[in-house]
């Protein structure tokens, strides 16, 4: 009798808001069990196809090579992505991509990656998806994207609602007439979250569906704007998920000086711990990393003698 | 000293053999022993442990002496290696099968034990195992699914007439090296619909009608005689399916039947119901069961729902093309077979018979107590005799157009279902791998066929033929993905070469000269994240599923309509 093969873990259709939203994940328990980001809307990311526009790319040299990590925008906000550095086969398209993005070009890239999370030690959960593959694409490719993760994400949304009064059980969820494939995680979200208004995810669905219907020209204002380098303000298009949760409290660089002080024992404070701290006074993700990199790069405030690891001077 | 007291010695004595024993009825036993049947304990000691061993389900047929010390374990690679006593035994097996039954046990209780086969040497191919059989007693049906490799300790021989057996205790530990299919379900009492029962494994209850009987007989493969079966076709609302009683069966066409405790074996892909000696047949009174007329149409089948293994099938196809083609058999005479390319709404497969059937291309044919076999993994219709096939004078559906038959099938479907031939099915591409594009293919021409090697060349080493200098040949693999489910999608030189829009040797020179990595990232942009429409032929085998493409092509959907429809079926209100 033969093996049968791990069975290949199909790539899940999502809008960024959705997975970043996510802090509930799964670590496969063998070595080969597969890990998963589990979706407030019951998705069990694993592994993901995701597209948008190239919206920062940046190299990292560490001791084991270069690693980069770089975010996709999409109608909802950003997906974070990395290739590491012994993804070597990777490299000289990262490079290429990299030229092209430093030399201001702006792009629509797709790609597939495998589901990543940092935890911090207070609990914050960051995903990230580590690259598969990726192509530059057009945007009809785009566009068509765009209506899949759409649809996929309403499927889940009246999956969610459907499971309103269920046991949050995979069989009785799945018996109740949840789709076999979300019954699981659906499950799970429905243990781990608390209880959540659709109507974020309901604006996202609508701005995909409404650019790629072509009622609404936004694909090709974000190129746009993202290739004249300038920031979508706040009361503009920008969906409402990159809108800072709470009013920024305070200068954001003293946050961060705060963040490093506070936690830097000696080695230095982590990236994403001082991004998450940002994240919680309010100030978007965004303007926590430009902020760090400026007071890295230009101000000289803070160093980083090792990768990930800042101290103030 | 209490009456325990008394006893406490050979109670301890007895617990030593068997551990899940209860002290307080052990302790009873030999009150029993020595009052009622007028034992004294000691004498009754040797009685009192092979009555808790039973419960237990231990081997008791040994003769080791029950105040022996307790076996050191012994661990064995092979079944040869053991002993008709040995006990306390560690091995490594393959399970093939698990059986739950129920037994009444003396005390009157009804406990779920199982039987089965399993084989030693788990590791190496099966005709390098032995197959023994086993006993459950330890209701370890969770860690016994059939197809997994599993690790038996403190497992115990068993040897009756002759045949050595492997007892599996409750105290036995059993560690699943290798997960197999699904675990065991359940026992339950209550009859099963025909649906359910073809999925399941091991015994079922079934109400069901009999369609059909035939007496048969089955040869048996040590020459020692035959054996009267009769086989048949049992039916519900919810389907049929085959059945095979090894004992006397006379229920005529029509009767509906209570069955109650038979098996399910598969025969290839088609599971049947065997019906033997332990099982209960009865007539059943049900007068809102589905009447003979009603059931009719479970019997017929469609293409799509073919199996390899099937019998009995009844089904109408259109004919596509038709060839007769003789040869000569191994016993030197000259047969001739006919076969051609069939097709349903459904889809189409291949029919070869084995008689003088000559029906000409667009003709209807219907068929009946057609077999289905698996030729490449493709489940293709049988027929021996002339009296299985009739042509039909009127069609039963509008003829379909040979050359645009793609049947749609969902990629979720397709790769749940069995392979089949014709198919069309849609997704994204989410992979091309990296060994997609010009390769190498052994020329070496094969004896006894008529066609080349045709393996991929390694470094430029055949496997099977050695080194040589190839053929080159272009192909391209990639993963098609619906967000769902999700398939390997091969493309050979043809569709590889339309789908890129380059021949082959556009491919080798951009190749030569920008290297592989740039033609990857070529086909990259041209197939990551797009939304395809597939047409080809599904493979669906126990390594999971492959989409062998005939083309591939834009669905012919754009963004702009794709995301119309998508608000008109979700009712989005824009």
């Amino acid at each position: 009798m033969e093996s049968r093969r791990a069975p290949r873990q199909t790539a899940i259709r999502m809008l960024a808001q959705e997975y970043s939203d996510a802090s509930l994940t799964e670590m496969g328990t063998g070595e080969f069990d597969p890990s998963f980001v589990i979706t407030k809307l019951g998705a069990r990311v694993n592994r993901a196809l995701v597209a948008g526009v190239i919206d920062r790319l940046e190299r990292r040299d560490g001791d084991n090579g270069p690693s980069y990590s770089g975010h996709i925008r999409d109608p909802t906000g950003n997906h974070v992505f990395n290739i590491a550095p012994f993804q070597e086969e990777m490299h000289a398209e990262a490079e290429e991509l990299l030229a092209r993005f430093e030399s201001g070009d702006r792009f629509l890239i797709s790609l597939v990656g495998k589901a990543r999370w940092f935890e911090t030690e207070d609990g914050g959960v960051f995903t990230s998806l580590r690259v598969e593959q990726l192509a530059i694409i057009d945007k009809e490719r785009y566009s068509r994207w765009l209506v899949d993760a759409a649809e996929a994400t309403l499927r889940r949304m009246k999956a969610y609602e459907d499971s309103e009064g269920l046991e949050a059980e995979a069989t009785t969820l799945a018996n109740g007439g949840i789709p076999k494939d979300v019954a699981e995680g659906m499950a799970q979200a429905r243990s781990h979250y608390p209880e959540f208004d659709l109507e974020n995810y309901r604006v996202g669905v609508l701005q995909a569906l409404s650019i790629a219907s072509g009622r609404s020209s936004m694909a090709e204002a974000e190129l746009e704007m993202s290739r004249s380098q300038l920031r979508v303000d706040d009361q503009g298009i920008e969906s409402p998920e990159t809108k800072a949760p709470i009013e920024p409290a305070g200068d954001i660089s003293a946050t961060i000086i705060r963040a490093i002080e506070s936690a830097d024992g000696g080695q230095g404070a982590e990236y994403d711990s001082i991004i998450l701290a940002c994240v919680q006074s309010g100030f978007s993700r965004e303007d926590a990393e430009d902020a760090i990199e400026g007071m890295r790069d230009v101000d000289g405030t803070i160093i980083e003698p090792r990768f990930g690891f800042f101290q103030v001077l | 000293m209490t009456v325990d007291g008394k006893y406490a010695n050979l109670v301890a004595t007895v617990k030593e053999e068997c551990k899940d024993a209860s002290e307080e009825e052990i302790a009873e036993e030999f009150r029993r022993y020595e009052e009622e049947f007028l034992i004294p304990p000691e004498d009754a000691l040797r009685s009192v442990i092979r009555k808790f061993q039973t419960i237990a389900g231990i081997d008791v047929t040994g003769s080791s002496s029950a105040r022996a010390p307790p076996p050191s374990a012994k661990k064995v690679d092979r079944f040869a290696d053991l002993g008709s006593d040995d006990r306390n035994v560690t091995v490594e097996v393959a399970v093939v099968s698990y059986t739950p039954r129920m037994q009444k046990m003396k005390n009157g209780e009804e406990r779920q034990i199982a039987f089965g086969w399993i084989e030693d040497n788990p590791w190496e191919s099966s005709d390098k195992r032995e197959r023994w059989d086993y006993k459950d007693w330890g209701g370890h049906s969770q860690n016994l699914a059939p197809g997994s490799v599993v690790r038996l300790e403190g497992v115990s021989v068993n040897e009756w007439n002759d045949k050595k057996s492997i007892n599996i205790n409750r105290t036995s530990r059993i560690s699943v090296l290798r997960e197999g299919g699904q675990a065991n379900p359940e026992r339950t009492d209550e009859p099963i619909s025909i649906e359910k029962a073809s999925q399941s494994d091991g015994f079922v209850n079934i109400v069901a009608r009999v369609l059909s009987t035939k007496n048969d007989v089955i040869v048996k493969r040590d020459g020692s005689g035959q054996l009267n079966v009769v086989r048949g076709r049992l039916a519900d609302e919810t389907g049929s399916i085959g059945m095979l009683s090894w004992s006397e069966f006379d229920h005529e066409p029509g009767t509906l039947l209570k069955i109650e405790g038979a098996s399910i074996r598969r025969f290839r892909d088609t599971p049947e119901v065997n019906i033997g000696d332990t099982t209960r047949v009865e007539v059943y009174h049900d007068n809102s069961f589905a009447s003979m007329d009603e059931l009719a149409s479970t019997k017929k089948s469609t293409i799509s729902g073919l199996r390899n293994g099937m019998r009995d099938v009844e089904i109408t196809l259109q004919v596509e093309s038709w060839y007769k083609r003789s040869f000569t058999a191994k016993d030197g005479s000259e047969r001739i077979v006919r076969s051609g390319d069939v097709m349903d709404p459904t889809g189409r497969c291949r029919l070869t018979a084995w008689c003088d059937f000559d029906p000409k291309p667009g003709d209807f044919i219907h068929l009946n107590e057609a077999r289905v076999q698996s030729w490449q993994g493709s489940p293709d219709l049988v027929i021996d005799d002339i009296s299985q096939a009739t042509n039909l004078e009127s069609p039963t559906w509008e003829k379909i157009d040979p050359d645009d038959h793609w049947v749609n099938v969902g990629l979720t479907e397709l790769v749940a279902g069995g392979t089949r031939r014709g198919i069309r099915t849609k997704g994204s591409i989410v992979l091309v791998t990296g060994d997609s594009g010009i390769i190498e293919r052994c020329t070496v021409q094969l004896q006894d066929r008529d066609r080349k090697c045709r393996k991929r060349l390694r470094d430029g080493v055949c496997v099977d033929c050695g080194p040589q200098r190839g053929e080159e040949d272009l192909r391209i693999r990639m993963v098609l993905d619906d967000g769902i489910s999700n398939v390997s999608l091969l493309l050979s030189k043809e569709p590889a070469e339309h789908f890129l829009g380059m021949t082959q040797a556009e491919v080798s020179e951009m190749i030569s000269r920008e290297g592989q990595d740039f033609f990857l990232s070529s086909v990259r942009e041209k197939a990551l994240g797009r939304s395809v429409s597939v047409n080809g032929l599904a493979l669906i085998d126990d390594q999971g599923a492959m989409l062998l493409a005939d083309s591939v092509q834009d669905d012919g959907m754009s963004a702009s309509t794709a995301a119309e429809k998508a608000i008109e079926r979700w009712e989005v209100v824009m």
